[in-house]
């Protein structure tokens, strides 16, 4: 089967903009499941990587492209 | 000939513009499902003061004379066709449209919500539920009082915190405070999303003594084992518990459909509110998607832009926030941020909270009388522009 990708594009948006629109598409994700969160905020690395740490889920990568960081994750933690 | 002009809802967006658009110009219609006009900040204060002011007052009254008002719903929307069908069976064509249809609460996200709900109400809907929050605080007497943030978007930032801050202080007042635990749990990284206005609050919280817990996604509440569980398993135990309801857009009909969002919030330009792919076609305040705050400052300043721009004036928002923050005690802060500037680290003070107080007393005179307030807010915003209070707090 092939993998449910969700594209979140949060660019544009202040801090704590990009973190909830990834919360949200979170609550509709189920296991297997990557999200893929575009952001121009530069506070959405350590708040992106705080998510990753406490919930479980998986930060597959982080990049940077010209000014965009993408967060690439894939929903492992839900219970 | 008159330009005609609808404006779908009577909320503060809706009847501030209608108010503000001079009628030898423009013939203005306002319809409204409902016959009243909502002050829904005062939600708070019945929920966690038992506060009777009355806050609705009919929209009709509010409204300039000349300015037409229809008690209906909008069941639909033709964007391209230009026409508004109404559940009364009337049909609308306009020359400009404005959705100002606002938000609601939704309890289908998460499992077990109505029923919470209906058990110990919460202060984002209806004042029957707030009433029930009241109800709720004032039968605690031992255990935990728990108010969870359910998920984005919902009306107000501040509104989750100003209710644990006034539960804390309702609950130390009846000298219960040894004996009722506040928690408070929230889907993001701190407290307050805002990371400037977070080292505000957050110390607050702690010399208060109430628990927080981040990152807690709020799958389903388990009522009969009184417990709130996360999406990934964790459990938070309550004896009461309030729920901050994830809120969604418009319900009605638009075509074409793809200027919704998923959560069906309409798409506009950030800096002219225009719906997008329409120049004849407004959305302002909670109804859009554009990325500002769900609070009536927003639509009230979104509604002046509008209102301007019809008129032939290039004017744009500049996504300004000033949603006063109750922190209990007396004391108050407010949010205050643009696109341009974060949120500015504004302290805690007496002056904050009685500004919120008597801008609620003025309210009504604000919404119907905008000749007199308008060069009052002017000057106020004018004053508070968050890149120049940034210096002073920083």
């Amino acid at each position: 089967m092939a993998e449910n990708r969700i594209r979140v594009d949060a660019r544009g948006i202040a801090c704590p903009g990009p973190i909830t629109e990834l919360v949200k598409a979170y609550r509709n994700a189920k296991n297997g499941d990557i999200i893929e969160v575009m952001a121009t905020d530069p506070g959405f690395k350590p708040d992106v990587e705080a998510w990753i740490k406490r919930t479980g889920n998986q930060l597959l990568e982080f990049r940077e492209e010209g000014g965009t960081y993408v967060a690439v994750i894939k929903v492992t933690a839900k219970k | 000939m008159k330009r005609r002009v609808v404006i779908i809802g009577g909320g503060s967006g809706g009847a501030i513009l209608a108010n503000n658009l001079p009628l030898e110009d423009f013939e203005v219609t306002v319809v409204d499902r409902s016959p009243y006009h909502y002050y829904w900040p005062w939600l708070l204060y019945v929920a966690f003061r038992g506060s009777r002011r009355p806050m609705k007052r009919e929209i009709r009254s509010l409204l300039k004379p000349g300015v037409n008002f229809i008690q209906s719903g909008a069941q639909s929307v033709d964007l391209n066709n230009r026409k508004v069908v109404l559940e009364n069976g009337k049909t609308l064509d306009y020359d400009y449209l404005v959705v100002a249809t606002g938000s609601r609460p939704t309890y289908g996200l998460i499992g077990g919500h109505e029923k919470a709900v209906e058990k110990y109400g919460d202060y984002h809907s209806t004042i029957e539920n707030a009433e029930r929050v009241w109800k709720t605080v004032n039968s605690l007497k031992q255990g935990t009082f728990a108010i969870v943030v359910g998920g984005d978007p919902y009306r107000c930032p501040p509104s989750p915190l100003e209710g644990v801050f006034l539960a804390e202080e309702f609950f130390r007042s009846r000298g219960l405070r040894d004996r009722v635990k506040v928690v408070f749990a929230v889907p993001y990284p701190r407290p307050y999303p805002a990371e400037p206005m977070n080292e505000v609050v957050e110390p607050l919280l702690k010399e208060r003594g109430v628990e927080y817990i981040t990152f807690f996604t709020l799958d389903r509440i388990e009522e009969d084992r009184k417990v709130a569980v996360s999406m990934e398993g964790e459990e938070l135990k309550y004896d009461a518990l309030v729920v901050v309801p994830p809120h969604v857009g418009t319900d009605m009909k638009i075509s074409p459909e793809d200027v919704l969002t998923t959560d069906r919030f309409i798409q506009a330009d950030k800096f002219t509110n225009n719906i997008k792919g329409f120049d004849d076609a407004f959305v302002i305040g909670d109804a859009s998607a554009v990325p500002v705050a769900k609070t009536g400052v927003t639509a009230h300043l979104q509604a002046g832009v509008v209102a301007r721009r019809l008129q032939g004036e290039d004017a744009r928002n500049n996504g300004r926030t000033n949603c006063p923050f109750d922190l209990g005690y007396g004391l108050g802060t407010f949010v205050i941020s643009d696109y341009n500037n974060p949120v500015v680290k504004l302290p805690p003070s007496r002056f904050s909270h009685l500004a919120k107080i008597a801008f609620a007393a003025a309210y009504w005179d604000m919404v119907r009388y905008p000749e007199l307030w308008n060069p009052i807010f002017e000057a106020y915003f004018e004053a508070t522009e968050p890149a120049k209070l940034s210096k002073i707090y920083v």
